[in-house]
C-alpha cells in the first residue's frame, strides 16, 4: 500500500510571514508583525537542548495516529511510539516478541493465542491489557476511523465484513480477550506472515481512554500515553518532532539515547547540506538523496545502499488492443533494457527486475522471468500480425510527475521500443492523483507502477493481481491465477505454500505478463558509521530507534 | 522578424540622390533610420541569419549531407547514446543530457519551437487586434465603447491561468480528434496548437487598444476627410488610408510581442505544459538543466547553453523592437 516516490505527503509549506499578498497599508502591517515575530523569537531566545540524535525524516508526517498513517516517515515515527504485539528485530527485520512474550499457534494456523507482558504499562501509567488490543483493532476496522491501512486486518475472522458494513457488532471480529493479559486471535486462513502484520504500527495498541475524551486531537494533548519506547515531546510543524525516551517502556533500559529530533525536509539538496554541514546525524530517506550525484556519493564510506522489498514495474491495460495479446505484451517485456536504466537513469545500485516478487522476500525463491530478448521479441510481435512494428495503432506511456526519475525512465523506454520493435508512442504526463485515478479507471496503454510491500511475505505483491484487487488495475483476470493463490494461501506446509506461489508468479511474468518488472528499489540513507552505530541495512528498511546511538568519542 | 528585405541592402550604401529628388513615404524613412541604428540593425540581422540557420538545421541530419559536415553538427534530439552527461568537446559541442542526447541539436530543436510558437502568436494578435483595433477606431461611438469593455474584460481574466486551464482541459480531447481525423502522427501536435491558441488569444489585447488609439486620430485627420468626401467606401478608407500608417506601429509592438510569447511557452514548459518530452522548448530546457545545479557538480552546459539561447534571443528581439520604434518615431529629427 505504501507508494514511493509519492508527493501527496508533503504538506504545502509556506514560510513564516509570506501572508496571502498583502495591499497597501496591510502590507507595513504585515512586516511589522513579522519583525515582531522575529524579535520574541530572539526574546526567548533559548533555543532547545540540543538532541542526542538528530534525523532527517522525509515528509511532514499527515499523522501520528497508528490507525491513519500510510507514508513511510510516518510509520517510521509511530513505531517508535505505539508497539504492537510483535516488534521488528533492528537487524535483520523480522517480528520478534514486541508487548506478547510469547504466543501459541493452533495446529491448523488459525488460531494465535497471544501472552501479554505482564510487566508492560502505558507512559502514563496503567497496565497494557488484552482489552486494549481489541478496542486498538476493531478501531482500525471501524469504516468510522477512516484507516486506508484497514485491508491488513482482513486476514481476521469477519473483519472485513465489519468493515464494509455487513455486520454490526464488532464482537464477531476474530480478536478477543481470553484473559487480562491473553489476547486470542482466529484467523480466516493460516496466514504465515501475520506476525510481520503484528509489527505494523497500524497494529500497534493505542490509549483508549485518551482517544476517547480527546478525540481526533488526541496526539496534542499531551501527555499521551504511548506504549512503545518514545514519548512525544513536541510536534511543530515543518519545525521538529522531538521524541523522549519512555522510562516506564518494558525494556527502557536498553534504550540507548535520551531524546531524538525527527525534521521534517523533501528537497534532496537542502538535507545534503544539512548532512555536510553536520547538523544532522542521519538521513534516512530515499528521495533525500540527490540522484544526479549518486556515483559520486555512492563511493562514499557515509552512503548506505541496500535492497529493500519495492519494485518498479510497468502495467499493460489488457482490455484494450493491440495489449489484449499476450504476445505483444511478452514482446514489449523482451525488448527492454533494464540493465541501462539501473546503470544509467537510477543509478543507486538497484537491481535489475526479472520476477515481480523482490529476492529474498520471506525466504521464497522467485521464478525466473523474462529476459531480454529482442530477436525473440520481433518474433512475438510479426506473429501477434506486426512484423517490424508495420500497422502497430499508436499508444500512450503514461507516467507521474512525482520525480524526473519517472519521465526519464518513459524517454529511455520509448526509444527501446522504437528501436527494436519498430513501434511508436507517445508520453502522457500527468499529476500523481490524477494518474493513480486514470490507472484506476484502466484509462491508460502502458504505464509506469511501483509496490512497495508491506510485510515479508511474496503475498504481499501477487494476491494484488487477483481478478477482484482493488489494486489490480490492468483489467487481468486469470482464473487459474486465482485459484493458485487461493490454494497457495490455505496452505501449511511451507515448501508446498511455495510452489504454488512460485506457480502463480510464473503466470504472471512470464505467460500472461499483465505486468514487467523493471528494477528493485533500493534503500538509501547517509549517516557516518564512525560516529553512529545500530543502524543495520534490511529488506524492510527497519531501524527501530531506541538501538541507534552516537558512537562514544575516542579518548 | 521586423526586417522583410534581404540583408543584402543593408550592404549598399544608402540611396542618398533619391532623397534629394522625390521625398520619402513614411516607411522607407523608418527603414533608412533603422538601417543607421547600430544595435537594433545588428540584432536584427542577427535574427534573420539565425532564423535562416534553425530552417536549414533539420537538413544537417540528412544522410545526403551529414558526411560532409562537422560531426558536431549531424545529432538528432532524439537519439540516445552512451555518452550520458558528457561536456561540450568535438563530439558533442554543447555537451549532453542524462540519456547522452546531444545538447546542441536539442537547443537548436528546441529554439526552432520556441520561434515557432512566438511568431504564431505574434501573428494571432496582429490578426485579432489590428482588426478588432481598427473597426473599434473606426466606427466609434457606441460600438466603440462596447468592443473596447470586451478588451477590458479580458484584460481582467490572468492570462496565464486561463492558459493554464486551456491546456489542460482540451488537450486529451484535441489529441484524440486529430488522430481519430488526421491520423496517428499529429498527437503530438495538439499541445503546440493549443499553446498558439492560448497565447495568441491572451496577446492580442494590448495590440487592439493600440491600434484603436492611433485609428481614432487618424480618421480625423485631412486625407480621410478628403477621401470620404470623394466618396471612398468605409473598406476602402480603412485599408487604403488608415491601415497602412498603423503598420509602423504594429510592426514595433509584434517585435515586443514575439518575447514575451516566447517567455510565456518558457514558463508554461517549465510548469510541464508546454510542448511534450521527448520534444523539448528552451524552456523546458532550462528547467531540466535546474535540476542539475548543486554545491558537489554541476553540469553546467544544461543550463548555460539553453539559456543562453533565449537570453540571446529576447535581447535581439527587444534590441531590434527598440531599433525600429526609434525609426518609426524618431524623439529628434535628424534629416
Amino acid at each position: 500500500m505504501r507508494r514511493p516516490d509519492s508527493p501527496e505527503r508533503t504538506l504545502p509549506t509556506r514560510p513564516a510571514g509570506a501572508c496571502q499578498r498583502p495591499r497597501g497599508g496591510g502590507l507595513f502591517r504585515t512586516a511589522a508583525l513579522g519583525i515582531a515575530a522575529a524579535l520574541a523569537l530572539l526574546g526567548c531566545g533559548s533555543s532547545p537542548p540540543s538532541a542526542d540524535l538528530v534525523i532527517l525524516n522525509g515528509a511532514e508526517p499527515e499523522s501520528l495516529d497508528p490507525a491513519i498513517m500510510t507514508a513511510q516517515a510516518d510509520l517510521r515515527i509511530g513505531g517508535s511510539l505505539f508497539e504492537g504485539l510483535t516488534r521488528f528485530d533492528p537487524v535483520d527485520g523480522n517480528p520478534v516478541p514486541g508487548l506478547a512474550e510469547r504466543w501459541e499457534i493452533s495446529e491448523d494456523g488459525r488460531v494465535y493465542l497471544f501472552h501479554l507482558r505482564p510487566q508492560a504499562v502505558w507512559s502514563t501509567g496503567g497496565s497494557i491489557t488484552a482489552d486494549d488490543f481489541v478496542y486498538s483493532w476493531r478501531r482500525v476496522l471501524d469504516p468510522a476511523t477512516g484507516s486506508e491501512y484497514a485491508g491488513i486486518l482482513f486476514y481476521l475472522e469477519h473483519a472485513e465484513a465489519y468493515h464494509l458494513g455487513q455486520i454490526a457488532d464488532p464482537g464477531q471480529i476474530g480478536v478477543r480477550t481470553a484473559a487480562t493479559h491473553r489476547l486470542e486471535v482466529r484467523l480466516r486462513d493460516p496466514t504465515p506472515f501475520f506476525l510481520d502484520l503484528c509489527a505494523l504500527p497500524t497494529l500497534a495498541v493505542v490509549p483508549r481512554d485518551a482517544i476517547e475524551r480527546h478525540g481526533d486531537r488526541w496526539l496534542l494533548k499531551p501527555p499521551v500515553p504511548v506504549s512503545g519506547a518514545y514519548e512525544l515531546v513536541t510536534w511543530r510543524i515543518n519545525d521538529r518532532i522531538r521524541l523522549s525516551r519512555n522510562p516506564r517502556y518494558w525494556e527502557a533500559a536498553r534504550t540507548r539515547n535520551q531524546v531524538v529530533d525527527l525534521l521534517p525536509c523533501i528537497s534532496a539538496s537542502t538535507a545534503l547540506n544539512l548532512y555536510e554541514t553536520k547538523a544532522v546525524d542521519i538521513v534516512w530517506d530515499k528521495n533525500l538523496v540527490p540522484v544526479d550525484l549518486l556515483d559520486l556519493l555512492l563511493a562514499r564510506p557515509d552512503f548506505h545502499a541496500y535492497p529493500v522489498l519495492g519494485t518498479y514495474f510497468l502495467r499493460f491495460n489488457v482490455t484494450r488492443p493491440p495489449f489484449n495479446d499476450a504476445r505483444v505484451r511478452r514482446a514489449f517485456a523482451m525488448a527492454i533494457d533494464k540493465q541501462r536504466i539501473v546503470t544509467r537513469i537510477t543509478r543507486g545500485g538497484e537491481q535489475v527486475a526479472h520476477s515481480y516478487t523482490p529476492p529474498g522476500i520471506g525466504g521464497y525463491r522467485n521464478p525466473e522471468g523474462l529476459s531480454r530478448q529482442p530477436e525473440v521479441a520481433r518474433q512475438l510481435l510479426a506473429e501477434a500480425g506486426f512484423p517490424g512494428g508495420t500497422g502497430f495503432p499508436r499508444f500512450e506511456y503514461l507516467f507521474d510527475t512525482s520525480s524526473r526519475l519517472q519521465e526519464q525512465i518513459a524517454v529511455e523506454l520509448q526509444v527501446m521500443w522504437q528501436r527494436e520493435l519498430g513501434v511508436r508512442s507517445e508520453l502522457r504526463k500527468m499529476e500523481w492523483k490524477t494518474y493513480l485515478v486514470a490507472q484506476g479507471e484502466l484509462d491508460y496503454d502502458v504505464c509506469r507502477s511501483s509496490w512497495m510491500g508491506d510485510y515479508n511475505d511474496p503475498n504481499t505483491f501477487l494476491d494484488m493481481f487477483m481478478s477482484h484487487n482493488g489494486n489490480n488495475r490492468t483489467g487481468w483476470q486469470e482464473p487459474r491465477y486465482d485459484q493458485l493463490m487461493r490454494q497457495a494461501n490455505a496452505q501449511v506446509d511451507p515448501l508446498r505454500r511455495e510452489q504454488l506461489l512460485q506457480q502463480a508468479e510464473t503466470i504472471l511474468i512470464r505467460e500472461a505478463v499483465p505486468i514487467v518488472p523493471l528494477y528493485f528499489y533500493t534503500g538509501l540513507e547517509y549517516y557516518d558509521p564512525d560516529r553512529i552505530e545500530g543502524i543495520y541495512p534490511n529488506i524492510r528498511a527497519e531501524h527501530p530507534l531506541r538501538v541507534i546511538a552516537r558512537k562514544p568519542a575516542l579518548p | 522578424m521586423a526586417d522583410p528585405t534581404p540583408s543584402r541592402l543593408a550592404k549598399r550604401p544608402a540611396p542618398r540622390l533619391a532623397r534629394a529628388a522625390v521625398p520619402l513615404s513614411p516607411g522607407r524613412r523608418a527603414w533608412r533610420r533603422f538601417r543607421r541604428s547600430r544595435a537594433g540593425f545588428s540584432a536584427a540581422l542577427l535574427l534573420c541569419l539565425s532564423v535562416l540557420w534553425l530552417g536549414a538545421w533539420p537538413f544537417f541530419s540528412h544522410e545526403s549531407i551529414a558526411p560532409y559536415l562537422p560531426r558536431g553538427l549531424t545529432w538528432s534530439p532524439l537519439t540516445l547514446t552512451d555518452a550520458q552527461f558528457a561536456g561540450p568537446d568535438r563530439e558533442h559541442w554543447f555537451g549532453t543530457d542524462v540519456h547522452g542526447r546531444d545538447l546542441l541539436s536539442r537547443v537548436m530543436h528546441g529554439a526552432r519551437i520556441s520561434l515557432v510558437v512566438g511568431l504564431v502568436g505574434a501573428a494571432v494578435s496582429v490578426i485579432i487586434g489590428v482588426c478588432w483595433g481598427a473597426v473599434a477606431g473606426y466606427v466609434g461611438g457606441r460600438w466603440d465603447s462596447w468592443m473596447m469593455r470586451v478588451v477590458d474584460a479580458l484584460y481582467a481574466v490572468p492570462a496565464i491561468v486561463l492558459i493554464i486551464v486551456l491546456v489542460a482541459t482540451l488537450q486529451t480531447p484535441l489529441k484524440a480528434w486529430l488522430v481519430a481525423r488526421w491520423g496517428t502522427d499529429l498527437g503530438p501536435t495538439a499541445n503546440l496548437l493549443l499553446l498558439f491558441v492560448g497565447l495568441g488569444a491572451v496577446s492580442w489585447l494590448t495590440m487592439a487598444r493600440i491600434v484603436r488609439g492611433q485609428v481614432l486620430s487618424l480618421r480625423e485627420r485631412g486625407f480621410v476627410a478628403a477621401s470620404r468626401v470623394l466618396g471612398a467606401s468605409h473598406a476602402r478608407i480603412l485599408l487604403r488610408h488608415i491601415l497602412p500608417n498603423v503598420w509602423g506601429v504594429v510592426i514595433v509592438y509584434v517585435t515586443l510581442t514575439i518575447p514575451s510569447v516566447i517567455l510565456y511557452e518558457s514558463f508554461l514548459s517549465y510548469l510541464g505544459l508546454g510542448v511534450e518530452p521527448p520534444y523539448a522548448s528552451l524552456g523546458y530546457l532550462i528547467a531540466d538543466g535546474v535540476v542539475h545545479i548543486n554545491a558537489i557538480r554541476t553540469h553546467w552546459w544544461l543550463i548555460v547553453f539553453p539559456g543562453g539561447a533565449l537570453v540571446g534571443t529576447l535581447l535581439a528581439l527587444n534590441l531590434s523592437g527598440d531599433g525600429l520604434r526609434n525609426a518609426w518615431e524618431p524623439r529628434e529629427e535628424e534629416d
